[in-house]
Order: C-alpha cells, then structure tokens, then sequence
C-alpha cells in the first residue's frame, strides 16, 4: 500500500513535494511510525477504520449544511482516518511564524482603527483600505480594554515547493472550525488511541482551555457575574453545528440575534425567568449582519442598537466587529515590511505571492501575467469568485482585464503554487490529495500573548488537482497531528487559572424554551400517532376484502379517530375516502407536507431537537440518527406493509430518546419545559382519542372492540387486564383512562403531570398560584370529581354518550388556556418582527 | 442672512410598536461659512436611552430608543444658523487650476485620505459606464476647474428632468442616468459619481433650502424639504459647493447639516421599529429667514 504510493508518487508528478515522501522519494521520519502502522493494516483494515471513524462521526450527529441544496442540511461530516502530520521542529517554526503574524495583525488592527499612521507612513495604501467593505467606519476608535483587539485568529496554511508552510489566506472576522477540529480528534482518538499515544500527537484541549479562560478574563474585568453568550447564525448556517456543539463544550450559551435585545445601552438575552444581561458576545454572525440599524439594514441575524452598546463599552463582541478589514488578500503584499516596520522582525510565514492592482507596476504585471495567476478581490462575498487566469477563454479574459483596469484597487492576482500533496484515504485506497492546513490562535489575556493550538483543522480537495479546498465544495477533513513532546513544558502557565462560573446553567433562551416545549409535544404526538396507526392497520389488515369498510363500524370509527387526532379533516369523514383508505393512510404515514401527519410530526421533532440540540446529551444523537433513518423510509414508503414494519421500530425509538433524557438530563428548566410539553400533548391526546372513538353507541362486539383498541392506544390493556380480570366494560374503562390516579396513562395523571413540571419553572407568582396552574387545577377537580356512571347516559336523542363528550371538551378548553397562559409567561419574548423604517420617497427638492 | 428650520417627522405605526431604536442626522456643524447660533430637538414619547456622537466624518448625530409601546413617534427639531457668503463667489472660474492637476495633486502625498476618501465610489455612488465620458464633455483637457465644473452642473441642470416620485433611495445612478430623471438626491448622487469618475474628490451635503413661493403668494409652512447637494475639493478654495437641482454655485441659501459619501452616510432619520404592523412616516420642513420672523 505505502509502496505503490511512493512509486505513484514519483512517476506521477514530477517535481513534487509530499507530506509523506522526502525528495528521495523515502518516508519523511515523522511519517515513519505511521506508514509502519498502515502498512501493517493493509487496505481492508484500513477501510474497517475509515467505516468506524465515520460511524463515530454519524453518531455524534457531527454534520454541516451546504447552501443552495434542498438535500444540503445536515450532510455527513467526511473525515479521512489519514491525518495531516507535523513533526516537532517543524511545527516550532509554524507556531513561531503564526504568533508573529497574530502579533502583526492584531497591530494593524489596531492602527487601522485608531490614529492610521501606517496608512499616513505609506506603509499600508490608503486604497486598500478604504475601499474594502470591511472597513467599518461605524466602529472607528472603538477599542477593547488592554493591547489585543484580535481575539480569535485563523490562518489557511500550505506547503510550498520550498518546503515552507505558506499563508493561503487570513481569517479573522469569525474564524470557524474549531468545534469540528475537536470532533475530529475525539474520533480519531476513539478509532485510533495507540497510533494516537505512541507517536505522542500533541493534545488540543489546552487551546480550549486557554479560549474559555481568556472569555473570564475579558468578561471579568468589571464585572462579577460574567455571562458569555454565542451569537450563531442559525440553524441553517453551514456551520451551525459547530455552534451548538462549541457553546455546550465551553459552557455558555448559543443564542440566536432574536433572542438578544437591545435596552438603556445594555445587552440582554430572552429568557424564560425576563431579560438577563449580557457581557461577552461570541460572534459567529459576519460583520455587517450584526445590527441591522448601523450596517446591512435587511439583516435579521442581529441585534438591534448592538453597535451602540459596544460604544458605550457595556457589551464586549469577540472578534470585535470591523476585525474583517484583516480579511484582505491584498495586504499580504505589504506585510513583509510592516513586520520589519511594527515588530522589527522578518515574517516568518511567508504569504503566497500577491500582486496588489491598484499599485500600476504592480497592476501591469497581472494583466500581463493573468493566465499564470489567480485573480480575487480584496473583499471575499458572492460578487465575485476568485478565478484562475489559465481557465479564461481569451474574450473572458479581456473581459476581466478590462474590469481591473476599471477599478484596479479591488483587485489582486495570486501565484498559482504546487503545494504539497499528502497521503489520503479515497476509494479505499491511498491517493496524494492536496491539502491546506487551518490553524487556531486565541488571546491569552491574562498574560497578554495569543496561543496556537497545536493541531488544526486540514482540509483535502474532493478531487484531484483542485486547489480550492472548501466544504461547500465537497471537501475532506483530516485531523492533524504534531509529533512528539512539547518542547518547552507549560511552565510559564497563567497565574490565575480561571474557571468558568457556574452562573451560565440554568440560562434558558425564551427561543429554546419554545423549542423544548415543542420538542416535547411533537414526540408525544409522533408516539401516539403511531400506536393509534398500528391499531388502525392491524384491524384494516384483518377486514375481509368482501366487507365494504363503511359497514365496518369498528375500523370506520378506527379511521375517523385517526383523522380527528392528526387533525387531518376531512380524511376519513368523506365516504369516497373512507371507501379506499390506502392512499390516505399512506399520505398520513409518509408525507412529510402533510401538516398533523407522522411524517410531519416527526420532522418538526427532528426539527426541534435540532435547534435544542446543545443542550441534548452525545449519547441521544445515536438515537435521533436512527429516528432520522426510519423517516426517510417512511417517506420512501411504498405501501403499507412496509409502513407498518417502520411503526415497530419508530415506537422503540422514541420512547428510547425520552428513556435516554430521562437518565440524562439535569432536573433543570430545560426538562420541565419538554415534559411541559409532552403532558400537553397526551392529555389532549387522551381526550380527543376517548371522544372519537367512544361517544357513539354501537353493537356489544364492536363496542368491546373499540375498548380494546382505545386501551391499546393508551398502552392501558395489559393494566386493565390484571386489575379487572373482566370482559372490558365501558365503566372501567373510563376509570382506567381518566380518573385512575396511579395510571401514568390516564387523563388526571397526565394532567397532575403537568402541574408538577411547571410549578418548577421561575414565576412570578410567589405566594399564590400562577394563572396557568389554577387552569390545572380545575382540570384536575374536575376529573377528580367525575361520575364515572354519569358518563354511561345515553343520550338518545343525539345519539352519543353526551355526557362525555362534553366532559372532555371541558378539559380540553382548559388545556389549551394553559397552554396559551404558559406561552405568554415564557415565550412571548420570542416575537421579535421588526422593520426599518425610512422614507423611502426621497424630499422633493 | 440668519435663518430658522424646524424639522418634523413623524412615524405613524398600524399596530403599536414595543421598542424602536433610531439615528438621526439633523444636528447641524459649524462650517467656513455657517455658524451654528442654536440647535434644539424634541422627541415625543419621551426617548428611554439618548445619546449625541460623532461620525467618522465628524458629523453629530443622535442616537436613541424608546423602549416601550407607543403608536406614534414624533421628531422636532429646530437649527438657527448663521449663512454668510462663500469666498468662492468671488472667484473668476477661468482662473482656476487645469482640473487634471488637482487629479495629480490628490493622487501625491500631500493630500490627505479625509480629503482622498471622497474619490472612491461608495454605496449610492458606482462608477457606471458612460459617467466618465459624460463628464469629459466639459472636463476637457487643461480645461480650469471651477469652469468645467459649473458647465457640468449646468449641463446635469438641463439633461435631467426633476422628477419627484420617479426614483426612491433604492435607485442605482446607473437608473437616474438611464432615464434622466430624479430628485435632489439623485442629481447629486449622479454629480458625484460623474466627478470620481474622472479621479476628483467631492462629497454628499445634505441639508435644507429656503423656497421662495411664488410671486404674490404667501409661503406655505412646511411646504420646505431637506436638500442635497455636493461640494468638489478644490485645493486653496477647500470644499467648494454645487447645487445642481437648481444649477447653482452655493451662496448663503444652502443650511449645512451633515457630509458624508453619500445619502446612506448622513440619512436624516432612520430607525428599526418592532411592530407587527405596518407603518408611515411623515416629514415636513419649514424654512424661514429670520429676519422675515415677526419678534
């Protein structure tokens, strides 16, 4: 395997530079202990782990999502089982060349937003900066207590043909990746932990470390009770992910724009118990889309008047906004003498060669050379993609030419390198991809120095050849290694080790507590709509093919229930349906759009566990990946035994993710909203199942059928079997399903449920009882206080056990009061609809 | 001349508002020929958070909040503004420097980037094709700048057709150029664009005009609007103004509020409401000179 790499390598490409491979064409010695290993596994094992490791991945619920794909949401994370490797002297000149250019930026960051004097010196142009959209004009002079305004730094990095890692390009307004970078790790660690332990592969969870203590630190500079927050994106971000899995691991809390509001200058976070003030942002939004009133005025990721309280110093944004000024290819040109003029150094990292237009010299020799370079702009967005000259039909490139003479200073051309390939797992088998390689750098506050996490995120090219390496674009991760000891051991650790306060639990968005609360009603209702729909197919597969189903009393009832809980009307009510019912009970199984069926149902709770998802444990992403699996047969259902075959495993599974949150989850708000929820939805499930298919009067078979089903529905048979030892009688029945207090399936039970969770939740109701729970307790008398016989009248006027209907009519009233009262108290902060307003008429002068 | 504007705006809301935040540049500077004599403003409901800043181009501007529910926001305020005539009336415009120099001389060390930064396209200026070559009709070569640029003002004057209703803040220049129609705002926005097009620094003005009624007619209170105009750097002159609404070089009738690169720099008032409904909003300007005021 190795070998057949090594020849490849050397009539394949020729000059070449490999990872792996040194110019003799022999394994590099850091590679040494590793090409032994894989050697020893051979293809079939290696392909075994390859399996493993993206089994590790699936189960962890590691994905991202690609724009512009209806199939783009929570793709697979790809992980090649091949690390990117760096030996020890190596790595010391990268992490001394990145800590250099950290300290650079973070200069110029500061220049550019202060006195400029680099811009007045001449030594950076002023065109390159006032031309680039990062530029923020709006955060001129604002400055972050102490000397680092740069937090949080990224480089892409590269091989060149001289063997030196080259800079690619520079991340600095909200670097993403390190979350991946961590998954990435734990994986390889689970697949891998020998290759892992004796090659000594440098651990990655100082820089964690040091990430979490530099929030305390900067939070905690005037303040006691820090509160950190993650402004993400959203979930249809394409890292969104990361976001989640990020702020659970550093232990604060992922909010959405939405849930933040602006007020007396502060920040504050929407949480169920009122606003509580916030004091660190970490900024996964870009720039502009940050406050809608100061920048990009059609943004709804944001926080409206944010600017204005950085201004007034009472929130802190890390990377402060306006960091994406650094984000400028264009600058790479000048850095060499900027370090020698700003740190009295020479740049260790050298960038990729980069020829800036809007210098002539400079700007002739793009156009000259146009078909040998790549041509970006200095300011990365979907105007322009960055393109490679040789790829220009001739009209294109006159075309390009002409647009850079237009407006030079936009533009810059690129080198074309031949960066190294290193060894990758593709197709079973080892092939040299191209990499580059993504490093993490974060302030160190207290000791006023950054840090590199040894070890990163590297990236390969989903093809051969392809130099642009994204995951938008279908590339591979690797996890990457540093080999061997730390040189110098953390002797000069930060004094104060800091620990995060254990104020960020208990902080629960009003956004989030929505989702939990539905989350918990879309699972009850996913569960009870499949017990009901295996009730209903079992008895449809039993009808003789002869028997019309409408002269069915039993099964039309059956159909009609289920029409009634999924809300489904008119389904089963219309006779021509009713008469063919195979395409209605498919479409209520697997149409996903059909809102109240089950495959809706179980997609809104995928949906909610998915925007809740940092606050579910590991251990519950194997099951909802299993859950996520039988949806997909569902809607690829094609009749109905198959659906019935998906029924069986569905209930398992759902009742396995309560049963997993049950052991899990801490007895926090968080809990208590998603039992909320799930008691909501069984009460009123209970109420509206016992009314559709028990308030008619039918025959003494049919009757003692539609007892048994309404008991199997209920999961109730077995109980009521052992407690009566009876023929069914409509009376215990009643007794089982309503007012039996130690049935945790009966309509009081499920009702003092929900009284117990939400008496847990914050109220401002001290002494006395909360509006909501008053409506519980109505309820709940009047379940107590039922006359069990007097449900049994016969109303033969109207046909139907009256007396019942009404009943459960009642409690359904009140439940949905409850639920109004419940949203008022806790998620009403949620609506968050806002406009600009201008005139959009120009005065007419 | 000494003159009075009061300037109101109202929003009108459907449903009511809980929280709005707002920016308001109506706070006018001290200029070469402007002083400021007074400047008050009024919000109605009372703001919960208020603050006056500086921009970066060293405007004032106003920033605040109401934080609690309110059906209608009104915003009052009064300038009292001292206007005396510009040097640059008394310049002969065939004596001035050939344009190109000016070019040259923004492009060299010694002009500085607040000056240089007006040469750069912006949000509502874009370098479209065929601006140069329109301005190159009268910027012809050594041609002296005060000249070629009161023809260029004409020239706008007389190709464009005032036209209110035409074009709204989201019309690209490349539209107001197509059709040659547009108010205030645009005709500006199309002389700056037609003078970066061809490397001169010049910048958005925004403010107010006195309108004179018609001849026998009494002036109608609120029937002013805030204006637009723009100012082209001259070196040894400064900023030079150029109203090309009306096809004039600006003399004591123009009342300063705020600079920037263009209208989305120095918007009168802008702000984000929460609001389920929809909502208006309502200006009115009153231009007087004091000293037509009865005491």
């Amino acid at each position: 395997m190795i070998d057949s790499y090594l020849v490849n390598r050397m009539f394949n490409n020729t000059p070449f530079v490999d990872e792996m491979t040194t110019n003799e064409g022999k394994i590099a010695p850091s590679w040494d202990a590793l090409a032994r290993h894989y050697s020893f596994l051979g293809p079939e094992r290696m392909e075994q782990y390859h399996q493993e490791v993206a089994k590790q991945l699936r189960e962890n619920g590691v994905t991202y999502n690609v724009y512009g794909d209806p199939d783009g949401m929570n793709r697979s994370w790809q992980l090649d089982p091949i690390p990117m490797v760096f030996g020890n002297q190596d790595w010391s000149v990268i992490e001394k060349g990145l800590l250099q250019r950290t300290e650079l930026l973070n200069e110029i960051l500061k220049d550019l937003y202060g006195s400029r004097k680099l811009i007045k010196d001449g030594f950076i142009p002023f065109e390159l900066i006032y031309n680039h959209k990062g530029f923020l004009r709006q955060v001129d002079k604002i400055k972050i207590d102490g000397n680092q305004q740069l937090i949080t730094y990224s480089a892409d990095l590269a091989r060149g043909p001289d063997g030196k890692m080259w800079v690619l390009h520079d991340r600095t307004d909200a670097p993403s990746g390190a979350g991946y970078t961590l998954e990435n790790r734990l994986a390889m660690t689970r697949v891998f932990p020998d290759m892992i332990r004796e090659n000594q592969v440098r651990k990655i969870a100082s820089f964690y470390q040091a990430f979490k203590n530099t929030l305390v630190h900067l939070s905690s500079r005037n303040r006691e009770n820090p509160r950190i927050v993650m402004l993400s994106p959203g979930h249809s971000n394409e890292t969104f992910f990361e976001h989640a899995y990020l702020s659970s691991f550093l232990g604060i809390t992922l909010v959405f724009g939405e849930d933040l509001t602006v007020s007396d200058g502060y920040v504050w976070l929407k949480t169920i118990k009122g606003l509580e003030k916030v004091d660190v942002i970490i900024r996964r939004v870009d720039d502009v889309f940050c406050d809608p009133l100061e920048f990009r005025n059609d943004s709804h990721l944001g926080v409206v008047g944010l600017m204005e309280s950085v201004r007034q110093g009472k929130v802190l944004v890390i990377n402060p906004i306006g960091s994406r000024i650094l984000e400028n290819p264009g600058l790479m040109a000048f850095l060499p003498r900027l370090s020698k003029e700003v740190l009295g150094e020479d740049l260790i990292l050298p960038s990729v060669a980069t020829w800036w237009c809007g210098q002539p010299k400079e700007m002739n020799y793009v156009l000259d050379n146009i078909e040998k370079l790549i041509v970006r702009t200095i300011y990365r967005d979907g105007s322009f993609r960055s393109v490679f000259g040789a790829d220009l039909s001739s009209a294109e490139k006159e075309e390009l030419k002409a647009k850079i003479r237009k407006q030079p200073y936009y533009y810059v051309g690129q080198e074309v390198v031949e960066f190294s390939t290193t060894p990758s797992w593709i197709n079973k088998k080892l092939e040299a991809r191209n990499a580059v390689f993504r490093s993490y750098i974060v302030a160190d506050s207290a000791n006023d120095r950054y840090t590199v996490m040894p070890g990163g995120l590297s990236r390969t090219s989903a093809e051969k050849g392809l130099f642009i390496v994204s995951n938008q674009q279908g590339g591979i991760s690797k996890d990457t290694w540093v080999m061997g000891k730390s040189p110098e051991p953390y002797t000069a650790r930060p004094k104060q080790e800091l620990v995060l306060q254990p104020v960020v639990q208990n902080i629960l968005p009003s956004r989030t507590g929505e989702n939990l609360f539905w989350l918990g009603r879309y699972m009850e209702r996913s569960a009870y709509t499949v017990r009901l729909m295996r009730i209903v197919l079992h008895s449809y597969n039993e009808v003789d093919d002869d028997i019309h189903i409408k002269e069915d009393p039993a099964l039309s009832t059956l159909l009609r229930s289920l029409t009634k809980l999924t809300g489904t009307t008119p389904g089963f009510n219309r006779k021509s349906v009713l008469k063919n019912p195979e395409d209605e009970l498919m479409s209520l199984a697997c149409d996903v759009n059909k809102v109240g069926g089950l495959a809706n149902s179980i997609q809104s709770f995928l949906r909610n566990v998915h925007s809740v998802r940092d606050r579910l444990s590991l251990d519950t992403w194997r099951i909802l990946e299993s859950i996520t699996e039988e949806l997909n047969c569902l809607k690829n259902g094609k009749n109905l035994a198959e659906v019935y075959d998906v029924l069986d495993n569905l209930i398992i599974k759902l009742m396995g993710f309560y049963g997993l949150n049950i052991d899990n989850m801490t007895r926090e708000p968080t809990w208590h909203l998603l039992n909320v929820g799930r008691f909501i939805e069984s009460s009123l499930n209970n109420c509206t199942v016992l009314s559709a298919m028990l308030t008619k009067k039918f025959d003494t078979e049919t009757m003692r059928m539609l007892l048994e089903d309404t008991l199997k529905c209920n999961e109730s048979l077995v109980t009521y079997r052992y407690r009566y030892r009876s023929n069914l009688e409509f009376s215990g029945v009643l007794h089982l399903l309503i007012i039996s207090e130690d049935n945790p399936r009966s309509l009081v039970y499920q009702v003092m449920k929900i009284d117990e969770h939400l008496s847990t939740l914050p109220s401002d109701y001290a002494s006395v009882l909360s509006p909501a729970r008053k409506k519980l307790l109505e309820a709940v008398t009047k379940i107590r206080l039922l006359d069990v016989q007097q449900m049994l009248e016969f109303d033969e006027k109207k046909q139907a056990y009256i007396n019942l209907r009404i009943f459960l009519q009642e409690i359904v009233s009140l439940l949905f009061q409850t639920s109004d009262i419940i949203y008022e108290n806790y998620f009403s902060h949620t609506g968050s609809r806002y406009s600009m307003i201008q005139s959009t008429l120009l005065p007419e002068i | 001349m000494r003159y009075r504007v009061n300037h109101i705006t109202d929003y009108i809301y459907d449903s009511p508002a809980t929280l709005c935040h707002n920016i308001m540049f109506q706070i006018p500077h001290d200029f070469p020929f402007q002083k400021v004599i007074n400047h008050e403003y009024s919000i109605y409901p009372k703001p919960s958070y208020e603050i006056v800043r500086s921009d970066f181009f060293e405007n004032k501007y106003l920033y605040f909040s109401i934080e609690h529910s309110h059906k209608k926001l009104t915003v009052v305020s009064e300038s009292k503004l001292e206007l005396i005539e510009p040097e640059w009336m008394r310049v002969v415009p065939g004596n001035t420097q050939p344009w190109e120099e000016v070019v040259d001389w923004l492009k060299s060390d010694q002009a500085l980037n607040d000056i240089k930064q007006f040469y750069l396209e912006s949000e509502h200026v874009k370098l479209v094709d065929g601006i140069r070559e329109y301005t190159l009709e009268s910027f012809t070569s050594g041609r002296p700048i005060m000249e070629a640029m009161l023809e260029l003002n004409n020239r706008i004057f007389s190709d464009f057709k005032f036209t209110p209703g035409f074009t709204d803040i989201s019309t690209p220049v490349e539209e107001v150029f197509k059709h040659k129609k547009g108010v205030c705002q645009d005709f500006a926005h199309f002389s700056l664009a037609c003078l970066r097009s061809i490397g001169l620094s010049a910048r958005y003005m925004s403010g107010y005009i006195e309108t004179l009624p018609p001849p026998g007619k009494p002036k109608l209170v609120g029937a002013d609007a805030s204006h637009a105009w723009i100012a082209l750097y001259i070196p040894g002159l400064d900023w030079v103004e150029f109203d090309a609404t009306n096809n004039l070089l600006v003399s004591d009738k123009h009342l300063r509020v705020a600079v920037g690169r263009d209208f989305a720099d120095v918007t009168p008032l802008k702000g984000i409401v929460y609001s389920s409904g929809s909502q208006k909003m309502r200006v009115s300007v009153d231009v007087r000179n004091m000293d037509d005021i009865p005491v």
